[in-house]
Parts: structure tokens; sequence; C-alpha cells
């Protein structure tokens, strides 16, 4: 066989080869990645929605999905909005839980992250960043104390400590937090947020 | 051909020989994963994975492939072990693929990899390349342990994530960010060039 033959009968074998082979791992892994994700998801929303029983989608956007916890009655218990902004270095995707009139945070969660570590990455930290999410009102759009307050009680309705030496992450997180309360809101004037089964968009 | 022995074919990356102390390769993992020694240790394993399987492939097919196309062959491979690596890890331990994030697919371009199958694999039997690959997956693992472990316990207190420093220790934050890779990685390199110096010295 000449040599430009053999280069490109090798080069194909070994293509072929590896595609088939990467093919199979592809196909055996898909499910249970899918899965990952979808379990990280289901967790985060019973974490931001205490007392889940089953969840659903309800809506979903560019940047915003809205899913409605419901109890073991099917009573709709809070929705939990998961949304992404633009953080420090990458996207930071969030988990927002809220009550079903959307006058009150129950808890926020950070899906995804990637800010500095030891500084803003501290996001996903309870004690230094999200405990003071927990049970704010939001009936207007929430702001940041800087530089933070010493406790927890200093804080107004409606305050977020800044974590020192990372404001734009904690900014971050905040504008990501106004923006989709203020899209949630909209849409439930808009009457799309319905957790009827049969308005189920 | 190479003319060591097998245990002095293992024992050269470990020392002698090490990628990342010895001839600078694959920095751009060693710098960027080695914040926490989980990461260090998952993306030791997980280049360890890929050179060992490339080398036994590079090898065993090494004739068949003419040297024109061979980079372009070795690539094909290597990058294959490192899809499935990253499948893998995606598939099995979420938190780590997380972790490493876009490290894994780097991999693919990790000079250790494509330097050993062009300086050995491409040249020795199958045994030998297999060895070779093993000693040098040690010592990378090993640097990027040491590595890892000055700078999670110097920048966290912690070490594999337990705590080992007491409540006095304020973490030194630099050392997780980017500049303590460096500024570690620095000390260690000199560290070891003089350790090297002395004993040649005294011998």
């Amino acid at each position: 066989m000449s040599l430009f033959a053999r280069m490109i009968a090798v080069l194909t074998f070994v293509g072929l080869l590896s595609g088939g082979f990467l093919a199979t791992v592809g196909h055996l892994t898909k499910d249970r990645i899918a899965l990952n994700k979808q379990k990280e998801i289901e967790q985060a929303i019973v974490s931001v929605v205490p007392g889940t029983q089953s969840s659903k989608k309800i809506y979903e956007e560019e940047d915003l999905a809205v899913y409605g916890g419901k109890d073991e009655h099917g009573r709709l218990l809070g929705f939990a909005i998961q949304a992404s902004g633009i953080g420090f270095q990458d996207k930071i995707i969030i988990m927002l839980g809220i009550n079903p009139a959307i006058t009150q945070i129950n808890s926020l969660a950070v899906l995804e992250q990637t800010e500095t570590p030891g500084l803003g990455a501290r996001i996903v930290d309870r004690g230094s960043f999200l405990q003071f999410w927990e049970n704010k009102d939001c009936g207007q759009p929430l702001s940041l104390r800087k530089p933070p307050a010493s406790s927890k009680q200093d804080l107004g309705p409606s305050e977020i400590n800044t974590i020192t030496g990372a404001t734009i992450s904690s900014e971050a997180v905040l504008n990501t937090v106004n923006v989709s309360l203020a899209r949630i809101k909209e849409l439930l004037k808009e009457g799309k947020l319905s957790s009827e089964e049969g308005d189920v968009k | 051909m190479s003319n060591r022995t097998i245990s002095q074919e293992y024992l050269k990356g470990l020392w002698e020989e090490n990628p990342v102390f010895r001839q600078l390769l694959g920095m751009c993992p060693t710098l960027a994963v080695t914040n926490a020694m989980i990461n260090g240790l998952a993306m030791g394993l997980a280049t360890s994975f890929v050179l060992i399987f490339s080398s036994l492939v590079v090898s065993s097919i090494k004739k068949l492939i003419p040297s024109q196309v061979r980079i372009a062959s070795y690539i094909v491979i290597i990058a294959s072990f490192v899809t499935i690596a990253d499948r893998f890890l995606a598939a099995f331990f979420p938190p780590l693929s997380k972790n490493l994030g876009p490290y894994v697919p780097l991999i693919v371009v990790n000079c250790i990899i494509l330097g050993r199958q062009e300086a050995f694999s491409s040249k020795n039997t199958v045994g030998r390349s297999l060895t070779d690959a093993v000693g040098m997956s040690t010592g990378f693992i090993f640097a990027l342990l040491v590595l890892s472990a000055i700078r999670e316990i110097l920048g966290m207190g912690t070490f594999f994530g337990l705590p080992v420093m007491g409540v006095w220790f304020k973490p030194w934050v630099i050392m997780v960010l980017p500049a303590g890779a460096f500024i570690t990685l620095g000390i260690l390199l000199g560290l070891f060039l003089f350790i090297e110096h002395k004993t040649k010295v005294r011998s």
C-alpha cells in the first residue's frame, strides 16, 4: 500500500474506532448524567420550599424556570425560581424559594458558580451569606448592607449582608434575585403562573 | 529503546524525571486545580487513567501508524480517553466533575500525555510503556498532592476537607487563589533543585 493510502487508512480507522467507542460510552452514561442534574434540581427545590412532596416545572424561559412545590394534599407551598445571572467570572445559577403570594423569600440556594475560591465562592456558604436570605420580605426589591451588619437582627426586612471582599459576587446574586422577582411578579399578573393542572404550560 | 530495568523505568517518574518538578510539563492543571486536595487527587487520577490507557494503545499499535500522521492519531486516542474520563466523572461523581470544571477536557492538551507517547510509548514495548506511564502518573499525583496539601492547609486550614489547624489560624486566602499556586510551585521547584544540587555535590 502506498504511504498516502496507509495514512488515510490509519487515521480513518483510529477515528472510526474511537468514535464508536465514545458513542457507546456516551449512550451508557447519558441517562445517569441527566438523572444527576434532575436530582440536584429536585433537592434544591425541597431545600428552598420546605415540605415539598411533589414539584413541577410551571414556566420556563431563557435564564428563568419556575417550579411549583406542593405538599402531599396537592396544596401549593411556594415557588422555586431557578435563575441565572453573570457573576465575577461566569454564570451563577441560583434557586430561590418564595411563598405563593410572592411576599416572602423562604431561602436561597446556589446551584452553580465559579466564583473565586475563598472569596466570591462564599456565596454558597450558609454562615457567611445564604442565611441572610431566609425569611426576607420581597414586596420591594432587596438591597445589600455594606459594610455588613454584625448581627442578623440588625438587618432590615429586605436587607442582605454583603460578603466582605466579595461585593461583586454578592451584588451578582442580589441582581439575579431582584430581576427574577420582578419577572415572576409580571408573570403572575399575566396569569402564567397558575399551578392548576390544566394551566401547566 | 530504553535500557533501564523495569523498576528503574517506574521510579524515574517519581523523582529523576518527575513530570511536574523535573520536566515542568502539565503546568496548567498543576496550577489550576491544586486549591484543594480532593481536586488535586481527582485530577491526578483522571490524568493517570488517560496516560496509562493512551500509552497502552499507542505502544501496541505503534508499528501501524505512519510517522506523518502519528501526532494526529495520538491526539484522537488521548481525546477519546479524556472524554471517557469526563463522562465517567459527570455520571458517578457529579460534585467532583463540577469542581474540576473545564480542566478535565483540557487533559487532552496536557503535555505530559502527548510527551510520553512521543518520547516513550512510540519507541518502546507495551510492558515498558505501561511501566513508564504508571511511574509518570504516580509522579504527577505525588506532585499534585504535595502542592494541594500546602495550599489547602495554608489557604483553608484543612487537610482533605478536615480541619487541622486550631481556631487561632487565619486562612491565607492568597494560597487558594492563582497567585498562591505560582508561589508554592516556585518555592517547591527551588527546593527540589537545591536538594538535588546538595546530593550531587556530596557524591
